[in-house]
């Protein structure tokens, strides 16, 4: 039986900074810009699907040179030498930690797949019967960066064709 | 000492063997396996002193390499680098012989503080 999530914006926030001075930004000089937009734009995004004692996604989606940014960041390198295949692996890893993080706050018994990463915006994806529940939405050196939680009822997740 | 370095993630093994070095760790021998059966055949093949594993592998998780190399009579230190990090997967991994956890995202003090004593 699904539970309700015990994961508020406020620990997703937490998780996102920890995200943010492990590996974004170190130095503590480019920090995550709130702007509680969940509607603004994304170019690239990755998710996990977590099951069993709570059902959702754990989303991550930004423009494709904050993408660079944060594989360079995660490489040590500039954002201009990753290859498409650095951002993928950095885009996945990131779901995949916020991912994890969320589901050790959660009840016994929840599974986390691996991650998915799409090239396109997050608008492309759906997550059927699920809805977005909470996110952290801000600027990466004037770059869009979300990170959010869709509760849905263990439908598979599927994504558009564009 | 060889330490292998099991993730599925290129880019997450980088960072590890990075942190490693940052904390004082990186003057070992390391290898790197992509998926966790490589983990298995790369234990096996190479006899590491020390493996650290990602949880959430294709091909094998990381608790099911560990399994498969106790049941094989393998007792290589064994530790899992993870996202994940519930009490119930401790339970597990303990059991299973594991010597640690170390949640993702970590810190070069973290390895230090974990990995100093086991790596003498």
């Amino acid at each position: 039986m699904s539970v309700e999530v015990e994961v508020n914006e406020s620990d997703l926030a937490e998780m996102v900074e920890q995200v943010w001075e492990s590996y974004l930004d170190p130095e503590g000089i480019s920090p995550l810009i709130p702007t509680y937009d969940a509607n603004q734009p994304s170019e690239v995004h990755s998710s996990v699907s977590i099951t069993g004692s709570w059902t959702g996604y754990v989303v991550y989606a930004s423009s494709t040179e904050a993408a660079r940014r944060a594989a360079g960041a995660f490489l040590a390198m500039d954002a201009s030498e990753v290859s498409q295949e650095d951002v993928s692996d950095v885009l996945g890893e990131l779901a995949n930690i916020v991912g994890g993080n969320v589901k050790a706050m959660l009840p016994p018994g929840a599974l986390l797949s691996l991650p998915q990463v799409t090239l396109a915006p997050e608008s492309t994806a759906r997550f059927p019967n699920s809805q977005r529940i909470g996110g952290v939405y801000g600027l990466w050196e004037g770059e869009p960066v979300s990170v959010s939680m869709w509760h849905g009822r263990g439908e598979k997740h599927e994504e558009v064709a564009v | 000492m060889k330490i292998l370095i099991a993730d599925d993630s290129r880019v997450m093994r980088q960072i590890v063997v990075r942190t490693l070095r940052q904390a004082g760790l990186g003057d070992h021998q390391l290898i790197e396996a992509a998926d966790g059966k490589q983990a298995f055949d790369l234990t096996t093949s190479e006899s590491p002193d020390l493996v650290l594993s990602d949880w959430n592998m294709p091909e094998m998780t990381g608790i099911e390499v560990l399994r498969q190399l106790r049941a094989a009579g393998n007792a290589v230190k064994f530790g899992f680098v993870t996202s994940e990090c519930t009490p119930e997967m401790m339970q597990a991994a303990e059991a299973a012989g594991s010597l640690f956890f170390i949640v993702k995202p970590f810190s070069a003090e973290r390895f230090d503080e974990v990995l100093a004593p086991i790596l003498g």
